[in-house]
């Protein structure tokens, strides 16, 4: 089953394009949407969530598209974002009142326990709260009612690594029951990578590549060696080649390997070495 | 139940939860007819991607050591002593074949190899 | 129902000059007694709340830009019901302040003082003015500035132009009407009185369907937009 449909998805700007993205992402698993910045991850977010509107293919979450039902489609996303989301000078208890007049399904005992569990200040104004207390706000706002969709942003950009850690550990209680997914996007993947079941990687509005993440680790092997050995014929099968002074480094298809041969050492890439030799080519 | 994911390790994740699982259920530490944590618990406490879970029960139910049930979860088989010795051999055979792999590349002679190999033995 | 609750965010968002307006209210009453004449006076006090209303009316516009609106973008409704909501808002406002002029009206005929009825309805087409100001506004800043950041500027000019011309051209009706009252007319405005309120009536209707003009046509382009 399908929980996130993205079929063509297409936005056209004057400077920029966004096109054909296409992916299905079924219930109970994790989506890494990654790509450098300004590659167009946000516009497909904003896209999915209906914040922008697309100029061409269809996004579905759990079946519904948002003309079909604009109430119904937006309850069932939660969003996570970086850190501007919430009008500056709202109080907690202001987004208390919104939350509980517009989503049927918010609980506020649960909502408050969230905010007692992280700390996150009653009275303050949510312009002074830290980066990491607006995205735990954020993280509250969703959990305290029911969705189906997590989209997180940039989410944890600039967070220290324990509430990283805190975080990967949320994304992963939400999909535990296998009905909700998420899909996250960030430029970097360091320890999401770990957590993601898919990755969809864009460039310039285009797709690269888009697989389940085991998938591309296999499929890819990160080559070193002297620039010298490579067989000509071979060069253009390294994606991103990466020569210094001493050897060079690159990505290559994995049953490409045996043509190399044995004077090169082969490594099981990152997701991000992966990505990044990527963008070289 | 134990496992440790390295980010070092050559072999990709699922297959280190697959050998690690193996080795405790060959040496009893997970005796037979345990349930094992569902696909994403598992992947929950550990941190790892629900498809990596899943790859590796798979692949420990396709050589004989869990079946999975829908609905009760994995449970542990009894291991034949067969299926034991064999995964030991498969493992000897692993690390011999590493060793002899290095010794070629320094072009060590077979008589040489064999020599440390007896010396070893006796120590 | 959601558009009321939209209203709710906007009077939330707007809290802070919720203090200030027992402030103005002082304020236009002490301006409105440096006119002598009574009954003008009044209308100088009423012509400066609805000033200080078109002003304040647009406020949301201006506490809610940029990415800061995200939370209120994803609530679940439909374009319309949170343009409804801003409308009601506005409305709401003026209202209020029709409430307090009213019973400012109310003081002034308790304290004894001579109000003939052609000032109410003088009054109630002020506050047709002011709703119809209000509408224009809107529709200017859903039609070229709604939700930008760096708008701040040109959108305090826009805010405060028409409400300040208004203000002043009332101060000017009222320094004419003075001058020539009550031989300089040489008219009994009393016998007029009647005209005159079915016009204030029909002022408040005219400004009102406006609205609800204005409303639906941004309602319809900000459908299409983009961070709508």
């Amino acid at each position: 089953m399908e929980l996130l449909e993205v079929k063509n998805l297409s936005k056209h700007y004057k400077s920029f394009d966004l096109k054909d993205i296409s992916f299905n992402l079924p219930k109970g698993y994790i989506m890494g949407y990654v790509g450098a910045n300004g590659s167009g991850k946000t516009t497909t977010l904003n896209l999915i969530t209906g914040i922008l509107k697309s100029t061409g293919g269809e996004v579905r979450i759990d079946g519904l598209s948002r003309e079909e039902g604009e109430k119904a489609y937006k309850e069932k996303i939660g969003y996570v974002g970086d850190e501007s989301y919430f009008p500056d000078h709202f109080r907690v208890k202001h987004i208390r009142t919104i939350l509980k007049d517009f989503y049927p399904s918010f609980s506020a005992d649960k909502f408050n326990g969230f905010i007692r569990e992280w700390n996150l200040p009653e009275n303050k104004l949510i312009k002074d709260f830290s980066r990491g207390m607006k995205v735990m706000l954020m993280f509250a706002s969703v959990f305290a009612r029911d969705t189906k969709l997590l989209v997180l942003d940039e989410a944890t950009n600039g967070l220290d690594p324990v509430m990283r850690t805190e975080i990967l550990k949320l994304l992963q209680e939400y999909v535990m029951d296998g009905e909700r997914s998420v899909i996250f996007s960030t430029h970097i993947l360091s320890d999401l990578e770990q957590i993601a079941d898919y990755i969809y990687f864009i460039h310039g509005g285009r797709t690269v590549l888009y697989d389940a993440k085991d998938e591309l680790i296999e499929n890819f092997l990160l080559v070193k060696g002297e620039t010298a050995n490579i067989p000509p014929a071979l060069k253009k099968e390294l994606i991103g080649l990466e020569e210094n002074a001493y050897g060079f480094e690159a990505v290559l298809p994995s049953d490409k390997a045996e043509l190399l041969g044995s004077a090169f050492l082969f490594e099981k890439p990152t997701i991000d070495q992966i990505v990044i030799h990527y963008i070289k080519n | 139940m134990k496992i440790i994911i390295s980010n070092q390790s050559e072999l990709p994740i699922y297959a280190q939860i697959r050998e690690q699982l193996k080795e405790q259920i060959l040496n009893g530490q997970i005796p037979e007819g345990e349930t094992l944590p569902s696909i994403r618990q598992l992947a929950k406490e550990v941190g790892v991607s629900v498809i990596t879970t899943t790859r590796a029960y798979n692949e420990l139910e396709a050589e004989g050591f869990i079946a999975t049930m829908q609905g009760k979860g994995s449970v542990v088989l009894p291991t034949d002593n067969n299926l034991l010795r064999e995964q030991y051999l498969l493992r000897i055979e692993d690390g011999l074949s590493a060793a002899i792999e290095t010794a070629k590349t320094m072009g060590m002679s077979k008589d040489e190899l064999t020599d440390i190999f007896h010396n070893l033995l006796e120590t | 129902m959601r558009a009321i609750h939209f209203m709710k965010i906007d009077y939330v968002l707007t809290r802070k000059q919720m203090y200030f307006i027992p402030v103005f209210f002082v304020l236009a009453c002490a301006v409105g007694r440096g006119v002598t004449e009574s009954a003008l006076s009044l209308l100088v006090t009423c012509s400066y709340m609805f000033f200080v209303a078109s002003i304040f009316s647009t406020a949301p516009f201006g506490y809610c830009v940029g990415k800061n609106r995200g939370f209120l973008l994803l609530l679940p409704a439909t374009v319309k019901e949170r343009v409804a909501g801003r409308f009601l808002y506005g409305l709401s406002f003026m209202a209020l302040l029709g409430v307090l002029c009213a019973a400012l009206w109310g003081v002034y005929a308790l304290m004894g003082y001579e109000l003939p009825l052609w000032t109410a309805a003088l009054g109630l087409c002020e506050l047709a003015v002011g709703i119809l100001m209000m509408a224009l506004e809107f529709l200017f800043f859903y039609l070229f500035g709604e939700g930008k950041e760096n708008w701040q500027h040109l959108s305090n000019i826009v805010r405060v132009a028409p409400g300040m011309a208004m203000f002043f051209a009332m101060s000017y009706l009222v320094g004419e009407i003075q001058d020539m009252t009550p031989a300089g007319m040489g008219v009994d405005l009393e016998a007029f009185a009647g005209k005159f309120m079915q016009a204030g009536v029909v002022a408040i209707v005219a400004s009102l369907l406006l609205t609800a003009a204005a409303a639906a046509v941004c309602m319809k382009v900000i459908k299409k937009r983009d961070y709508a």
